[in-house]
Parts: C-alpha cells; structure tokens; sequence
C-alpha cells in the first residue's frame, strides 16, 4: 500500500492508493447528512480523478449514520467509478447505515465487504 | 391559587416533548432529528423504531430545505414532537411552496437515480404519515408508535418489498 494520505478533513481523514490493486482505500468518519455530503462529495471525485481507480474500497466503521443525501453521493460516484470499469466496496457497514442500503435497495449493488483485506482480495 | 406559589411536589411534570423552531440551514437537521431520538428512547421505543423515526425527521427536514424552500436559507421550520396514547407524534411546518409530495405524479424508484429515496423512508418506516395543506405551507404529521409489532416488519429483500409501489418524484 502507498501514498497515505491524511486529507485534514474530519470527514474522511485518510486515505491511501494500492497500485498494484489500483485501489483508492479511504476511511470515512462521522455522521453524513445534507449539511456535509457535499463535502464527501468533493473528495471522493477528487479521489476518483486523481488515481481512476478500479477499485474504491470506503471503510465505514466510523460512520454510524447517514441519510440519503449521503446515498446520492455514493450513487454519483458509482456512476463516475463504472464509466472506467471500477467498482465501489462497502465495509464495515454499521447497522443504520446497512438498513439505509437496504431500503435504497443498493446493498447489492455496491460490493459490500466485511473489512477492508476482503474488499481487497474479493473478485 | 396562584400556581407558582404551589408545592413544587403538587405540580403535574411537564409533557415530555420537542418544540422547536429553527432555520432552514442544513447544518441544523441533527440536533433535531437526535432531539426527536432521544424523546424516543426515553418514552420506550425499541432502537429500531427510533433510528426509523430519526431517518425520517432527517428526511422530511431535508425535504423542506430542499423543495418547500428551494434552498433558501433563514426560513423556519417548527418541530413539534410530543406523545399521544402509545404514540410519538412529530409535526414539520413550513411555510414554503407547498407542494404536496403526495399530490406528485408517481415515479418509479430507480436506486441509481437520484431523488425518491427520502419519501420512500417515510412511507416504509413510519406507522403513519399524513401531509396536511396550510394556506401559506405545510405541515407534515409523523406517527411512530410505542408498540413496534403494531407495524408490518420492514423486509427490504421480503417478496417485491415495495418495489413496484409507485413512488413521488420529491427526495
């Protein structure tokens, strides 16, 4: 794993590229609603067109909450991420956020991992 | 009898309850919607109830912001969240559009399409939910009862799971 990066941001405070994987691997924390999605927003294009990579493997272990300005988010990127090949993988999901996934019917739609080393080694 | 001069003992606790105005600056919907939670913790929902009714104050707060207000800033919003029988009831005033998101033309929910996502919350999580025409507004009636078993369970992957029910074009 190489180039980790601490963003300075509170929301995803590091994030790191696989090359070898070419993988964006980022932490993301807190709570997301329509106040601080759009700063979610900013970074993970930002990190989709700095690396296009073919995996974006986002830990949500610190994230106990979200709403759905936070799952448009996430859309958006999936759309960016599919128009080079990519994929975007879920882990660490906490229960709210799960049950969110599921009532936007997208759990199977994002590749939800269990931690970050499956999202890693998952095909 | 002048009541403050009563026993402080004689004096019926006050209606445990939320009653708050605010405006409409995104960065106020979580101190509502934790507001609106821990009334419900306190009062006996189970935790699946409260996160559901969390959920759907984030949501409906968001959906003023958005639409009733067209993201104008500095507009209010009353929450008025109080119990009723077995009942937590939350009401969202606005004084925007007043648009009805249930008078909107149904719209096919499509997960990789944005929009639908927060209305779609409060139908499925709420014991009920009723939009009430104001003549400069609206008001939206939340109901989330004590007693989780008096809704169906959510079953997200359970038969169609609501997914062919039509659904409103606001978020």
């Amino acid at each position: 794993m190489s180039d980790v990066n601490s963003s300075g941001l509170d929301l995803v405070p590091t994030s790191r590229y696989d090359a070898a994987a070419k993988a964006v691997v980022a932490s993301i924390r807190g709570e997301i609603d329509l106040h601080n999605s759009p700063e979610l927003r900013g970074v993970l294009l930002e990190l989709l067109a700095k690396h296009e990579p073919k995996r974006l493997i986002l830990n949500l272990a610190q994230v106990p909450y979200m709403d759905s300005s936070a799952i448009a988010v996430l859309v958006e990127a999936l759309q960016r991420i599919r128009k080079i090949g990519g994929r975007i993988f879920l882990t660490d999901l906490q229960p709210r956020v799960k049950g969110l996934l599921e009532i936007a019917r997208l759990d199977s739609i994002f590749v939800v991992a269990k931690d970050e080393n499956e999202a890693l080694s998952k095909q | 009898m002048n009541p403050s001069r009563r026993p402080s003992s004689t004096l019926p606790p006050p209606p445990p309850g939320v009653d708050v105005t605010i405006e409409s600056d995104p960065a106020n919907i979580a101190a509502v919607r934790r507001a609106v939670e821990d009334l419900g913790r306190t009062a006996g929902l189970d935790e699946r109830a409260v996160a559901d009714l969390g959920l759907c104050v984030n949501e409906a707060l968001a959906n003023v912001i958005r639409h009733a207000y067209g993201g104008a800033a500095g507009r209010p919003i009353q929450i008025r969240a109080h119990w009723r029988d077995d009942a937590l009831v939350v009401t969202i005033r606005d004084w925007g559009n007043g648009v009805n998101p249930a008078s909107l033309p149904p719209k096919p929910y499509d997960p990789l399409e944005p929009g639908g996502l927060g209305l779609i919350c409060l139908q499925k999580l709420l014991t009920e939910v009723a939009y009430v025409p104001q003549d400069n507004g609206m008001l939206l009636v939340m109901t989330q009862r004590r007693k989780s078993q008096s809704r169906p369970p959510h079953r997200p992957h359970g038969g169609d799971g609501g997914r062919n029910a039509p659904e409103r074009g606001n978020e």
